[in-house]
């Protein structure tokens, strides 16, 4: 009996939370075109997302891109299909891996940030000071982060879509002994705009994910330090695993 | 500005925290709200602000029901600065958020009137003493001029002599400025020092009220234990 009923509150937990995200999000609608407005805070915050996530990213995208030449070769080589790499590099990484590691990357980086800082603003009542200052709250603390990270996200995957496929040329090039001008010619004449397009609007959608759930989380974090520390790990884990189970259906409908 | 209570009520789920409260806040006077811990002081104090709503009962700002939360000011109990602020931009966050970018002199006079030079105008909060952090959100508390001043237990993490000072502050800016105060404490000597009126909470109802130079001679039971234990643990 006490098994069917922990069943049940974990079931309705589920269902309350997945609720009061959705109310979230829809006060994130309703408030974005709500004055005021907040405009230098949102331009400052974006800015510290930029410059702090571009070196994480851009070890991604190099790395990412150089072990997927390696590997593409090993398996290519088996069957005498080496020329096929430079495609395989640059289709890997602007549908998938791209925005893919850099929504994980980005989680991890900028999602456990936004809810430890909003959650340690909640249990040292900074968020009450706020509304003391008739200031508004929601358009201050969460407009600016999803609106920057939704808008970053786009550019982050183009950065690691350059900065892998420069990778793969390199490792393909110097390691693999490719021809430099046929590796070229063969990336850029087999990608479409398409492919790309498909990757950003990935990183968008991964993006807006990151931002809401990591400042639901720190601005529902419960009190003390074990508050901020469950809201920082709840950020991460459930942006990661939307980000891949979101991936795939935004893949079934690019397919 | 005087506040009227009127039989207000609050619970959150099935725990009662405020039971038909009336209170009144006289204008121009120094209110203390005392209690120990629970008894529903920090929740009285913002639904009186506006922070949280009552389910029952009705609150009168000078006899009308609604207020622009602008006349209040309040300083929290840890001070509640923004860390990622310098201390100016903590002091004028309103004009800050504004982009206004006129209000130095403004905030080395709010400085100066809680007892700080302008050298910590550029510093950060965790550049700075709890002492200090407590006058800088008290500069925050009366940037804005509030008409009423709410101060939630503001000796609290002070030694003794920063105690003392910022009571003696809060006496001369309640003075100076003509603000109605109103302050949750436990603090005894400070209650006594700052106070006009006092209203002792406990479980969530009114038990005593009266005058705070006549609190020590309140005839109430749990007030005089209430009394009685904070004076033991100062003697410990």
């Amino acid at each position: 009996m006490q098994f069917i009923e922990s069943i049940g509150a974990t079931a309705l937990n589920f269902i309350r939370a997945i609720g009061k995200i959705v109310i979230f999000i829809f006060l994130f609608f309703r408030f974005i075109f709500k004055p005021r407005f907040y405009l230098r805070h949102n331009l400052k915050y974006f800015i510290e997302i930029f410059i702090s996530s571009i070196p994480i990213i851009a070890l991604t995208g190099i790395f990412s891109g150089m072990v997927l030449a390696l590997q593409s070769y090993t398996g290519f080589s088996r069957f005498s299909a080496e020329s096929a790499i430079p495609n395989i590099v640059v289709l890997t990484l602007t549908r998938e891996l791209g925005p893919v590691l850099t929504g994980l990357m980005i989680s991890a980086r900028v999602g456990s940030a936004i809810a430890a800082e909003i959650a340690t603003m909640r249990v040292t009542e900074q968020i009450d000071a706020l509304k003391t200052l008739n200031t508004n709250y929601f358009n201050y603390l969460v407009t600016p982060r999803v609106l920057s990270l939704t808008l970053a996200m786009p550019i982050f995957v183009t950065i690691v879509d350059f900065i892998g496929v420069t990778g793969g040329y390199l490792v393909s090039v110097y390691r693999l002994g490719f021809n430099e001008n046929m590796y070229l010619i063969n990336t850029i004449d087999f990608i479409s705009f398409s492919d790309y397009l498909s990757g950003v609007i990935k990183a968008t959608v991964f993006g807006f994910i990151i931002s809401i759930i990591s400042c639901y989380n720190g601005l529902y974090s419960k009190k003390g330090a074990f508050g901020v520390g469950s809201a920082t790990t709840n950020a991460v884990v459930i942006s990661s695993i939307l980000i891949l189970i979101f991936n795939y259906f935004l893949t079934e409908i690019f397919f | 500005m005087e506040i009227k209570i009127e039989k207000l009520s609050k619970k959150f789920g099935d725990n009662h925290v405020l039971k038909n409260i009336n209170i009144l806040i006289e204008k121009n006077k120094s209110t203390i709200i005392l209690g120990k811990s629970g008894c529903g002081k920090s929740v009285l104090l913002k639904i009186i602000y506006q922070l949280i709503r009552n389910d029952k009962g009705l609150i009168f700002y000078d006899k009308k029901k609604f207020v622009d939360i602008d006349k209040f000011g309040m300083l929290f109990q840890y001070g509640a600065l923004f860390d990622s602020l310098t201390v100016a931009e903590n002091i004028a966050f309103i004009d800050f958020v504004d982009g206004k970018k006129n209000y130095k002199n403004k905030v080395i006079n709010s400085l100066k009137e809680v007892g700080l030079t302008a050298d910590v105008y550029d510093k950060h909060p965790s550049e700075i003493s709890g002492g200090m952090k407590k006058r800088v959100a008290l500069a925050r508390a009366i940037y804005k001029n509030p008409k009423v001043i709410f101060l939630d237990e503001p000796t609290t993490g002070l030694d003794p002599i920063n105690s003392d000072m910022i009571n003696e502050l809060i006496i001369r800016i309640i003075k100076k400025k003509k603000m109605t105060a109103v302050t949750i404490t436990h603090d005894i000597q400070s209650a006594l020092k700052t106070g006009d009126n006092y209203f002792f909470l406990n479980n969530g109802v009114v038990e005593d009220f009266g005058k705070c130079n006549l609190m020590l001679k309140s005839k109430n039971k749990l007030m005089n234990e209430f009394l009685m234990g904070v004076k033991k643990l100062q003697n410990s």
